[in-house]
């Protein structure tokens, strides 16, 4: 009798964890951005992207990343990275939000793979649809994304003073890497 | 999808309650950061009611400088000099309290302390002098509260110590409260002021000092330019020591102009 219960129990807990597999989430995804200009380098991380893959049939896909957690070398960089560029106490998240569009072709194997994400970026409280390129693999039960895009400064509205235009490049350069385990 | 992904918002400490290390003559809450040389180079200018013959006071400017280093993030040690006395100064400045976003905290509470020696020549150098009647020290706490992205407050209550005072009359313990504000008029300008309440006058000729300002940022270092009833830039001087009024016109213009290095 007890070994029957725990055998229900055990079914039970797989079958739904079978469900939950549907969803591949990460809380601590990687997210690196790099101005450069010939004055000045200004790179900042974060490890605090979350990042959502819903493994039905449409591929969707979200992340969002809280500005507050980028960390810069230089504190004075930091400060005004949040307050005067990013405004970050009005506009405290970037997102993405959209799907893989090439889902159906991806294979759950170890071998990374390219991959095409679209949907909506929402940086500064101003969003942009974005088809950003992409490369994923399945592996040890988890899928692991890493990409590399482009976003404008002044498509996001994110103003910029003449004053300090040569040491802020116009596009800045973001990478993203996460490992999305089953939820 | 993205509400799968939200969690409780995490409270933060608040950041940039003022622009810089000071809203005009007295310390803000600020600190340059662990590893980071804060420079500043001040100067006041002479009585704009000086009139046209000294070009309302610029002929006459008293400067200082001072360098203050981020032990950590919180705590910085400084250095300064200035012109007014020929007086040194060793400092030290601490963020007891940091503010935080969800009010957990409500405000930061910062402690700067202060020694001053004052250079200048003996009056009597034939009698026995010591070198502790130079001395006076400054103790701090500043309380402030970034109301919201534009306005913040300070409340800087300070307890002055002199070794030596001129007249034997005057006491040597001196209490002041300061009040101080910013208001951010664009991401890069901002109008500060500040007022200095005497607790316990010093005598008849000592007056509150009063500054108003504007702090300009561009990028790496920012200016603050200011009229004020306060020609001396430290603090025993600028607390204690004023004596001029607005209302008749004994104001000096000035400027601090400070830069990073990391």
């Amino acid at each position: 009798m007890k070994n029957t219960l725990t055998f229900l129990v055990l079914l039970l807990c797989s079958a739904v964890s079978t469900l939950d597999a549907q969803q591949f989430i990460s809380r601590a995804g990687h997210v690196r951005f790099f101005s450069s200009t010939p004055l000045e380098d200004i790179e900042a991380e974060t490890v605090q992207m979350s990042a959502i893959l819903d493994a039905g049939k449409n591929g969707g896909f979200a992340f969002q990343i809280p500005i507050l957690t980028f960390h810069f070398d230089k504190a004075l960089m930091e400060e005004h990275f949040n307050e005067s560029y990013l405004e970050s106490e009005k506009h405290p998240r970037a997102t993405f939000e959209g799907a893989i569009l090439n889902w159906e072709d991806l294979n759950p194997t170890g071998d990374w793979q390219d991959v095409v994400a679209s949907g909506n970026l929402n940086v500064h409280g101003v969003s942009q649809t974005r088809t950003i390129q992409g490369q994923m693999q399945f592996n040890a039960g988890s899928w692991e994304i890493r990409a590399q895009f482009d976003v404008l400064t002044a498509d996001h509205e994110i103003r910029i003073p003449k004053m300090v235009r040569n040491q802020i490049a116009e596009s800045i350069t973001v990478y993203v890497d996460a490992v999305l385990t089953p939820r | 999808m993205l509400d799968a992904l939200d969690t409780e918002p995490t409270a933060h400490p608040v950041t940039a309650t003022f622009k810089d290390t000071r809203v005009i003559n007295m310390q803000s809450n600020e600190t340059p950061g662990a590893g980071v040389l804060h420079f500043v180079i001040a100067h006041r200018f002479g009585r704009i009611n000086e009139g046209a013959y000294s070009l309302w006071g610029l002929d006459n400017a008293s400067m200082r400088m001072g360098f203050d280093y981020g032990l950590t993030d919180r705590w910085t040690l400084g250095v300064g000099r200035s012109t007014f006395q020929k007086t040194y100064e060793a400092s030290i400045k601490g963020k007891l309290f940091l503010q935080k976003s969800d009010n957990s905290v409500p405000v930061s509470v910062t402690y700067y302390g202060v020694i001053m020696a004052n250079g200048l020549r003996w009056q009597e150098p034939d009698r026995e002098n010591l070198f502790s009647s130079r001395l006076s020290y400054v103790n701090q706490l500043i309380v402030t509260r970034k109301i919201n992205d534009r306005t913040s407050l300070a409340v800087v209550p300070s307890f002055i110590h002199r070794n030596l005072v001129d007249i034997t009359s005057k006491s040597h313990d001196q209490w002041t409260l300061g009040l101080g504000g910013r208001h951010k008029l664009t991401h890069r300008v901002s109008i500060n002021s500040e007022y200095h309440f005497l607790v316990n006058g010093l005598d008849e000729a000592t007056t509150n000092s009063l500054s108003l300002g504007v702090d300009i940022e561009t990028g790496g270092h920012v200016f603050q330019l200011h009229i004020t009833n306060s020609q001396g830039m430290f603090e025993r001087a600028f607390l204690t020591e004023t004596i001029g009024t607005w209302l008749d016109g004994d104001l000096f213009f000035g400027f601090n102009l400070s830069r990073v290095f990391s």
